[in-house]
């Protein structure tokens, strides 16, 4: 089947009943479980496969991925609203997004979230599909010498992340490496850190730990301090509107592209997981800018790079998965499950018979995308009226929605109270200035960076620095660390020149 | 008649009605199938939907249900801690015959090391079948300098191994047959899924072990080649003069190590119930679970999914995992000494 065949009947067979109405069945389902703190895409995910069972593959597709690619739009929601963000990836978005929300400028942050990604996710899915032709060298250049190093360049970022203190985000990065050591060590089978608890010998999830450190933490926030989420007392200040968003991300439309193909890449590259990838984006777009100061602050470029990432990701994340069986991002890893429900191989034939099946998707991906924001964008400037309201209206809705998502992830009680736990630690946390962002990112690429780290010291020793892919790598992440240093030090030489 | 033989009689009467009773019981136990109308079965999968113990739990459960008249069969998702704790909730279950679950043999090799967390012990459960037979295969990659196995077992260097972690069944695997084979294997651990393939494929690594249905993607787009197959033995689509390890010349003891991987290769997707489930509704599992493996529409839909479908059932279940289980104690010993290396 040639490429421009498939990519046509890959179109046809989406616009078909039923995959059709299947998707625009799962297409708000996604957004809910995205807007609800703690429901996640990937618990949704996992109710939706049984239902796959005995569907054609089109039609299971068009149901699972219909609701997957658009919970991080609608994940965007909380987090610039309360600082809760919706899935893991959105806990980027809370970053700027949510000081924007203080300045009274939450439509303006929604209206660039959702344009964003659009955006991303349809940049993300073209992306995948030039990249199918030479799909076999580059994943296959990438292994564990490389995923270290990637590791590495995400975890370096925590330098960007840290707000005012370097030293706090550190600390705070480091308690992250530590919590995503709990569990199961490979390397011995040795289980660390699980207290006795079998709940632990798996590692603490994700989820369970997001809507602690930020929906819990955020509550116990408002109910002591009470008054509204926005400080100024209106929304109708000219240049914080829903509209004002939408053009801000035209404006920047150079950031929206170049984040895109960077969450399209890390997802694309198997065993780095496409969660860092918002957080790396958001580094990314921080080192950037022109507006460096406003970062913090509450800076529209900061929710534009994270969105269009984090939508752009599952892109890239669906090559490896399709080609190798070898997921680009946790929501992969579900969604492979249903390939066997729907008998479908991953594989080299799925780029030989079943091409039209692949672009079916990468068309899914696009359509979706656009449907979820024709859809939230009119609610967007009702919704930020929100923060107008008194905290207090909005606790126990936050509380419950937290926590019912956590404990639909795992389905275990021990979860609620990991995340009443990370609650308090997050407050913590709030109270005395430590950025969360990078406790976060230590969380996400903790295990991998350790095991990407043994695995190559096993094969390869510590030669392994040397490969050229991971040596540029290293390059580039000493570069972004070291470079602001270096031009502090040149601004104050100068500075004392010129005295 | 004297006193002496009027008790005489009441023992015998007492005796034979004892070992009458005895000979009743052991009889056919009717299946209890009314028990189950109206009644809601719950099946364990000790994994996450989706992938390969889900799909046969979920196939299985639908026609167990025809064979169950009335009742319903829902399936319960509780994955952790590489199936432990799906085995745990269900050997913890009430048994009343109205929970029944699945989970991974290689559960076996963890129960025989001891491994933290257990709640359960296999020689217990009440089995009620077992749905497939699993072929293993070591393969190499395609780029690798091996062409038959005996150039695997005569290499002067380790060969390197991707597994998902110590502990883990591949990981033990690896090295039992690595010690009953006197082979080099020197697994290297980190590789979750798929990944230890895509190291195959890389170069990084030049040979794996893996089931046989997981690996035919591999196989049949030639990026490998098979140079030994273990478990149930098969000789389609890449298997064609493939020697199987019962054929290779071994040890006593390599014997018996090889004979407990191969016996737990065949116990593929299996179902039980906790202990001490009243035996007329233990029956009526079993008679419908039978009845389900061998109806054909069930198994033209499995062959559609590509499941691989080898039945067994009840107590020969039962036998073959006892079996494993019931090692000499030197031989388990030396398991313990092997798989905690």
């Amino acid at each position: 089947m040639s490429l421009w065949d498939a990519i046509w009947s890959g179109l046809a067979g989406v616009l078909t009943w039923p995959a059709f109405g299947l998707m625009l069945l799962t297409i708000p389902i996604g957004l809910i479980f995205g807007i609800i703190p703690g429901m996640g895409g990937n618990m949704g995910l996992a109710l939706l496969i049984p239902f796959t069972f005995g569907m054609k593959p089109l039609e299971g597709f068009a149901f699972l991925l219909g609701m997957h690619t658009v919970v991080h739009t609608g994940g965007s929601i909380p987090a610039i609203l309360f600082d809760t963000p919706g899935t893991g990836p959105n806990a980027a978005t809370c970053i700027e997004g949510f000081p924007m929300a203080q300045k009274g400028e939450a439509g303006r942050a929604l209206g660039a979230a959702l344009t964003s990604s659009m955006l991303g996710g349809i940049i993300g899915a073209i992306f995948m599909a030039l990249i199918i032709p030479v799909l076999r060298p580059v994943v296959l250049a990438f292994g564990p010498p490389e995923f270290f190093m990637l590791a590495m360049m995400g975890l370096a970022f925590i330098s960007l992340m840290s707000g005012k203190s370097l030293l706090k985000g550190l600390m705070a990065g480091g308690m992250g490496l530590i919590i995503s050591f709990v569990g199961m060590d490979p390397q011995t089978g040795i289980v660390r850190f699980s207290f006795g608890l079998l709940q632990l010998m798996d590692g603490i999830n994700i989820v369970t730990i997001v809507v602690g450190l930020f929906a819990l933490a955020e509550v116990i926030d408002m109910a002591i301090k009470g008054g509204t989420i926005a400080h100024t007392k209106s929304a109708d200040i000219k240049g914080t509107g829903v509209w004002q968003g939408i053009k801000d991300t035209f404006t920047h439309w150079w950031l929206v592209i170049r984040t895109s193909i960077i969450g399209g890449i890390i997802g694309f590259i198997p065993g780095l997981g496409g969660d860092a990838a918002a957080f790396i984006c958001y580094g990314h777009a921080l080192q950037t800018s022109k507006r460096k100061e406003e970062f913090g602050k509450g800076c529209v470029e900061g929710v534009i790079g994270v969105d269009a990432a984090h939508n752009a990701k599952e892109g890239g994340a669906l090559i490896p998965t399709l080609a190798f069986g070898v997921p680009g991002s946790s929501g992969m890893a579900i969604l492979l499950g249903a390939f066997m429900i729907l008998g479908v191989s991953p594989g080299k034939e799925m780029f030989t018979q079943n091409l039209n099946l692949v672009f079916s998707m990468v068309w899914i991906l696009v359509i979706a995308n656009i449907i979820a924001v024709i859809l939230c964008l009119p609610f967007a400037g009702p919704l930020s009226k929100i923060t107008f309201l008194r905290t207090s209206v909005m606790i126990p809705f936050i509380l419950v929605c937290g926590i019912l998502g956590s404990y639909l992830t795992t389905s275990r009680i021990s979860d609620i109270i990991i995340t009443a736990i990370f609650g308090l630690i997050g407050y913590g946390m709030k109270r005395f200035d430590y950025a969360r962002g990078p406790l976060i990112l230590g969380i996400v690429l903790g295990k991998i960076a350790e095991n990407a780290l043994h695995i190559s010291l096993n094969l390869y020793g510590l030669k392994f620095i040397f490969r050229p892919i991971a040596f540029i790598i290293l390059v580039i992440t000493l570069g972004t660390v070291l470079y602001p240093a270096y031009k502090e030090h040149m601004k104050k030489k100068l500075a004392e020149e010129g005295r | 008649m004297g006193k002496q033989t009027k008790i005489y009689i009441i023992i015998l009467v007492f005796v034979l009605y004892f070992f009458g009773m005895q000979g009743v019981t052991k009889a056919a136990v009717q299946p209890d199938l009314n028990f189950y109308k109206g009644k809601l079965v719950t099946y364990i999968v000790a994994t996450k939907p989706g992938g390969g113990y889900d799909t046969y739990a979920r196939l299985i459960g639908k026609y167990l249900q025809k064979y169950l008249p009335g009742s319903t069969v829902i399936i319960n998702n509780v994955p952790g801690a590489g199936h432990i704790i799906g085995a745990n909730t269900l050997y913890k279950a009430a048994p009343d015959g109205l929970t029944i679950g699945t989970f991974n043999t290689g559960l076996i090799y963890s129960q025989i090391v001891g491994q933290e967390g257990i709640q359960f012990d296999l020689r217990k459960f009440s089995w009620i079948g077992k749905a497939s037979s699993e072929t293993r295969v070591f393969i190499v990659g395609a780029k690798a300098p091996y062409r038959t196995f005996k150039d695997i077992l005569e290499s002067k260097e380790p060969i390197k191994m991707p597994s998902s972690g110590v502990g883990s069944q591949d990981h033990n695997e690896t090295m039992i047959l690595a010690y009953a084979l006197g082979a080099k294997f020197q697994p290297v651990p980190g590789y979750a899924g798929k990944e230890g393939e895509m190291a195959i494929i890389r170069g990084e690594v030049p040979a794996t072990i893996g089931s046989y249905t997981g690996l035919i993607g591999m196989i049949k787009a030639k990026e490998c080649r098979v140079l030994l197959q273990f478990g149930a033995k098969r000789t389609h689509a890449g298997l064609e003069n493939v020697p199987h390890i019962s054929e290779l010349k071994v040890s006593p003891t390599g014997k018996a190590l090889i004979n407990l991987v191969n016996n737990v290769d065949l116990i593929g997707r299996l179902t039980a119930a906790p202990p001490n489930v009243p035996v007329a509704r233990l029956e009526a599992l079993r008679y419908a679970y039978k009845k389900t493996l061998t109806d054909p529409d069930f198994r033209k839909e499995a062959e559609k999914l590509g499941l691989d479908i080898d039945p067994a059932y009840g107590d020969e279940v039962k036998k073959m995992v006892l079996d494993a289980l019931n090692q000499p104690p030197e031989n388990l010993k030396l398991l313990k000494s092997i798989i905690s290396q």
